[in-house]
């Protein structure tokens, strides 16, 4: 394999990668703290999008604050759909609970399709993302560099924040015991509500950076389901690491095959996936159910 | 088993005509109304609303009345139940539309049994038309259109070429067409890549163009999220100042155009209608269009919807509103009319649909719109998918 | 629930009425008879629900009844229907082959891809089975000559039921070959669920660790639960193929095991009837919703998905019961529910 083809693969699938874990980081830590299995996730990523695709031209603020906007909005709508809708769930069959969020991500997709038609919508980026960067022996979009950039930075914070900040103690103690966290005082509601607006956040954050790798369109939510849970799945829930090397793996794997034999990318995406499931049920970095 | 079938048949048209009146004909269009191609739903009903708008609702002195039923996703169960509910209960005595290949083979098997013509708005599988006596269609197939753009690449000195295409039906239609065609010419294949078909990141594929550095990469991609990210990943990998030119199909048709915009410029493509097609004819209906279907958009099922409605009404007229799935085909084998698009005839033997074939560039209008220009016509291309044998 | 009170005896099934047992398949026979009467120029979506309830059933036995969580059951579905279509291509044109051997595709892909995926449980097993199916839409996609690729396998020609009866566009004889496969299949996945083979796979449900101890072979019970459904959904697509000559990818797909997830916890998905009930609903609302107004389909669907979750957790199913027992309070009064 010679040097080029490894370096773009590296570049291309760690981008990818960085895509990936941005918006499934969310839904691992959901899932291992409050074991529910939020398959309207992906509606997140694709609120963020849409909202930052049109929040900049109507507000005639620039695209930035835009973006900044987005995200706030989307952590609202995660955070009235966990007060109003999730919280009844939490003591139901997990099939019950994977029902409610189907059942928000129907809503999501018909209300996107409503507001913004069935075409790709493609989201404007500042200028200082577009444009290439010269290596050399190719040339890589800056965009990618930056997506690189961002998932660098969010897992960073994400670490200080989980392993450092008494917030991260507090969730860690949740994920671990949530009946012994409540004894000693730590108020797992909150705790609940303050993960899953984080995690949406991330996942609209995902979805804005990576709207070019992944297009906005009205049947994203279901059309990267499987992909999403796929790398949390292969992660282990609730890992914060688990996630990140997930994503790497399952990123680099599907992007290689892409480059040797496109036609089995997909195919080698859950391969991949069956034999680590097969090998570690409980995904890579996950604890004994 | 004749005797049963009619029998049954007369039962039921017995209870229709108690309900419908003799001079309304229905033409029953199954559409994707609603899902990820109600585009195309939305855009058949402005067209068949428009052309009732510029011709009138009447064929001497039967009324056409046009319904719709959505079929948002392949199911050919479900288009099979439907086209049923449309012939036994609505009393149409044609049926229209269908998008995919699964749905309208599930279609053709019944139309075959109820001697019901049927018009196909999309549905591109060269083979579909063998299927059943009673099928026509109005759109086009990749054979068609790929081979043209071979010849247009062979013209301009285009001398090797990558093709790039969504690993399905139709993309593999077209991959192989076009590579007949061209080598066929002289020219010469390097690779034939296939993307899945979800594919969204056309990086390396892009890259691998690039390494193999051709004159020219012919593509087909379904449209949506996969033809804006492969138009964007083939100007972020620097082909097109590499010079590298991009030859397409449906890929800049007009929803695209609105989607992606500035990315599109300078792609050329070989494709059978541009809403800025510059006839009478054309521009009528652009305008009756915008007229009653505001929010839907000149894509090609524009034309294809126009023109199958305008088969329909030969058929009537040849029929006198009479049911009779035989007449009504004669009468189509061999039509040729002025449609939108251009000049277009239905062969008599095959019942495939010849019409032009334009090499398009889009460019920006006066207005700053982004527009397919047609700058090269090939005159009534026939469907290559059977001449070349390349079909299933 | 606190108050200690004698359990209360379950009455043993009266020997008198033993057409009572079948009171489910009747209530099934007398609707479907009543709606071919009373929508005859709707046969094609009556076929439709009933071939749709078979494969609702497969999945009400898997995930209602042994608690597997599979969002995978289209992989079987899809499976029998190519079979059929095969059958009918190249080994004999008769219904009733095509349809058993249907059901065996399904069952045998079934028992083969449930032995490795059944060992793991929750969502590492919903994961595996969303793989497989997926891997099973590319490798049929993958294999065009053999399946048609994404154009579907078509041009098939079924021959008259039983010599007799001739499958005609009018659905008559397609509708009472579905309704009475659908009866039939009723019935026999009552006796499953009913017999202690059944219970073991609801008490695996509940407490796998227990049945464990108690000396049950859990792994093993839940494969043969598993390649039953697989059987039935073989014979739901078979079902579907023959009536609408056509098998395609799309009955592979990740949306159909979704949708179909979505039917029985309408309906209830403690229940077999709740499958059928659910399915019928499901579909007669997006018939309805359909004709008047398609552009809003989703939101219809994932508001009713939400109201019932909430409002109705035991499924429509629940509302039936309620009415029933309403229906009979004023009879045992001054007994505690």
């Amino acid at each position: 394999m010679s040097l080029s083809l490894l370096s773009s693969i590296l570049i291309d699938g760690i981008a990818y990668a960085m895509i990936l874990f941005m918006i499934t980081v969310g839904l691992s830590m959901t899932m291992g703290l409050m074991r529910v299995v939020n398959l309207a996730h992906g509606a997140f990523a694709m609120l963020g999008g849409f909202f930052a695709a049109t929040i900049p031209q109507r507000l005639g603020v620039p695209a930035w604050l835009g973006f900044l906007l987005a995200i706030a909005l989307v952590g609202l709508v995660a955070l009235l759909f966990e007060r109003i809708l999730l919280r009844r769930f939490y003591g139901r069959d997990d099939l019950d609970q994977m029902l409610v969020t189907i059942g928000l991500m129907f809503l999501a997709t018909a209300a996107v399709n409503l507001m913004f038609g069935s075409t790709v919508t493609s989201v404007a980026l500042p200028e200082l993302f577009n444009g290439t960067v010269d290596l050399g022996f190719r040339s890589i979009p800056r965009h990618r560099l930056i997506v690189v950039g961002c998932g660098l930075v969010v897992v960073c914070v994400l670490w200080l924040t989980v392993d450092r900040s008494s917030f991260g103690i507090r969730v860690r103690a949740a994920v671990d015991n949530a009946p012994i966290a409540r004894a000693i005082g730590i108020d797992t509601t909150k705790i609940y509500a303050a993960t899953f607006v984080m995690g949406a956040a991330l996942a609209a954050l995902g979805g804005i950076a990576g709207a070019e790798l992944l297009p906005m369109e009205s049947t994203y939510a279901s059309k990267y389901l499987v992909i999403l849970l796929a790398v949390v799945a292969v992660g282990g829930n609730g890992n914060l690491f688990g996630s990140f090397f997930a994503a790497l793996l399952l990123g680099i794997v599907e992007t290689s095959m892409k480059y040797m034999v496109p036609q089995l990318a997909s195919a080698a995406f859950f391969l991949t996936m069956i034999i680590v499931l097969l090998v570690r049920p409980q995904g890579l970095f996950g604890r004994h159910a | 088993m004749t005797i049963k079938f009619v029998a049954a048949l007369a039962v039921s048209l017995a209870t229709i005509s108690f309900q419908s009146r003799a001079d309304v004909i229905k033409v029953g269009v199954i559409a994707p109304m609603s899902g990820p191609f109600s585009v195309v739903g939305q855009t058949w009903e402005g067209a068949t609303k428009a052309y009732q708008k510029l011709n009138g609702t009447t064929v001497g002195k039967h009324t056409i009345e046009v319904v719709y039923r959505d079929l948002p996703e392949i199911n050919p169960a479900q288009a099979k139940a439907l086209a049923q509910e449309l012939i036994v209960k609505e009393g149409a005595q044609y049926i229209a539309g269908l998008y995919f290949t699964p749905d309208t083979l599930a279609v053709a098997a019944l139309a075959q049994e109820a001697k019901v013509p049927v018009v196909i708005f999309n549905a591109s599988t060269s083979s579909l038309l063998d299927k059943s006596d009673f099928l026509l269609r109005t759109s086009y197939t990749l054979p068609q259109m790929a081979v043209p753009v071979a010849k247009y690449a062979l013209e301009k000195s285009v001398r090797n070429v990558v093709t790039l295409v969504s690993d399905f039906g139709p993309g593999l239609d077209a991959e192989k067409s076009f590579t007949t065609a061209f080598i066929g010419g002289g020219g010469k294949l390097l690779e034939a890549i296939r993307a899945p078909l979800k594919t969204t990141d056309f990086g390396p594929l892009m890259q691998r163009v690039k390494a193999l550095k051709p004159d020219a990469l012919y593509v087909f991609a379904p449209g949506g999220p996969s033809t804006y990210a492969m138009v964007k990943a083939y100007n972020e990998a620097g082909l097109r100042t590499a010079g590298v030119r991009f030859l397409g199909t449906a890929e800049t048709d007009e929803d695209q155009l609105r989607a992606i915009g500035p990315e599109l410029l300078g792609i050329e493509t070989g494709m059978f209608y541009s809403a800025t097609h510059n006839s009478a004819l054309n521009n009528a209906l652009i305008k009756a269009f915008g007229e009653v279907a505001p929010k839907a958009i000149p894509t090609v099922q524009l034309a294809n919807a126009y023109d199958g409605l305008h088969v329909i009404y030969r058929m009537v007229q040849a029929t006198d509103g009479q049911r009779d799935g035989v007449k009504a085909l004669a009468s189509a084998k061999g039509y040729a009319w002025e449609s939108p698009r251009g000049p277009v005839k239905i062969d008599p033997t095959s019942r495939e649909f010849v019409q032009n074939v334009y090499m398009r560039v889009v460019e920006k209008d006066p207005s700053g719109r982004f527009v397919n220009r047609e700058f090269r016509t090939f005159e009534m291309q026939p469907d290559y998918g059977r001449t070349q044998n390349v079909s299933k | 629930m606190n108050t200690v009170t004698a359990p209360r005896a379950v009455p043993a099934p009266s020997r008198a009425r033993p057409w009572m047992q079948l009171r489910g398949e009747l209530v099934l026979l007398l609707v479907g008879l009543l709606a071919f009467v009373l929508f005859p120029h709707d046969l094609g979506l009556l076929t439709n629900m009933a071939t749709m309830s078979i494969f609702a059933l497969s999945l009400s036995l898997v995930l209602g009844q042994a608690g597997i969580a599979t969002l995978g059951q289209a992989a079987l579905y899809g499976s029998g229907a190519y079979v059929a279509g095969w059958t009918a291509l190249y080994l004999t044109a008769d219904p009733i082959a095509g349809l058993l051997l249907g059901g065996l595709g399904g069952g045998v892909i079934a028992v083969l891809s449930g032995a490795v995926m059944l060992r793991s449980t929750k969502l590492t097993l919903v994961m595996l089975t969303i793989a497989v199916a997926q891997l099973l839409l590319e490798l049929a996609n993958w294999a065009r000559w053999l399946t048609g690729g994404d154009d579907g396998l078509a041009g098939f020609n079924i021959a008259p039921l039983f010599g007799i009866w001739e499958f005609s566009f009018l659905s008559y004889t397609g509708y009472f070959y579905a309704l009475g496969a659908l009866v039939l299949v009723y019935f026999l996945l009552r006796n499953v669920v009913e017999s202690p083979f059944g219970l073991t796979a609801k008490a695996i449900r509940q407490d796998p660790g227990r049945v464990q101890a108690l000396g049950g072979r859990v792994y093993l019970h839940l494969l043969a639960v598993y390649t039953v459904g697989g059987i039935v959904a073989g014979l739901a697509g078979a079902l579907t193929a023959q009536t609408s000559k056509v098998a395609n990818l799309f009955m592979l797909d990740f949306s159909t095991s979704a949708g179909v997830v979505v039917m029985i916890v309408l309906g209830g998905t403690r229940r077999l009837s709740g499958a059928v009930l659910g399915t019928v609903a499901y579909m007669t609302i997006h018939h309805i919703a359909s004709t008047l107004n398609p552009y809003h389909w989703l939101f219809i669907i994932g508001s009713m998905l939400i109201v019932v979750l909430i409002v109705l957790p035991e499924g429509l199913i629940g509302l039936f019961d309620r009415a029933v027992a309403y229906a009979r309070q004023p009879r045992r009064s001054g007994v505690a529910r």
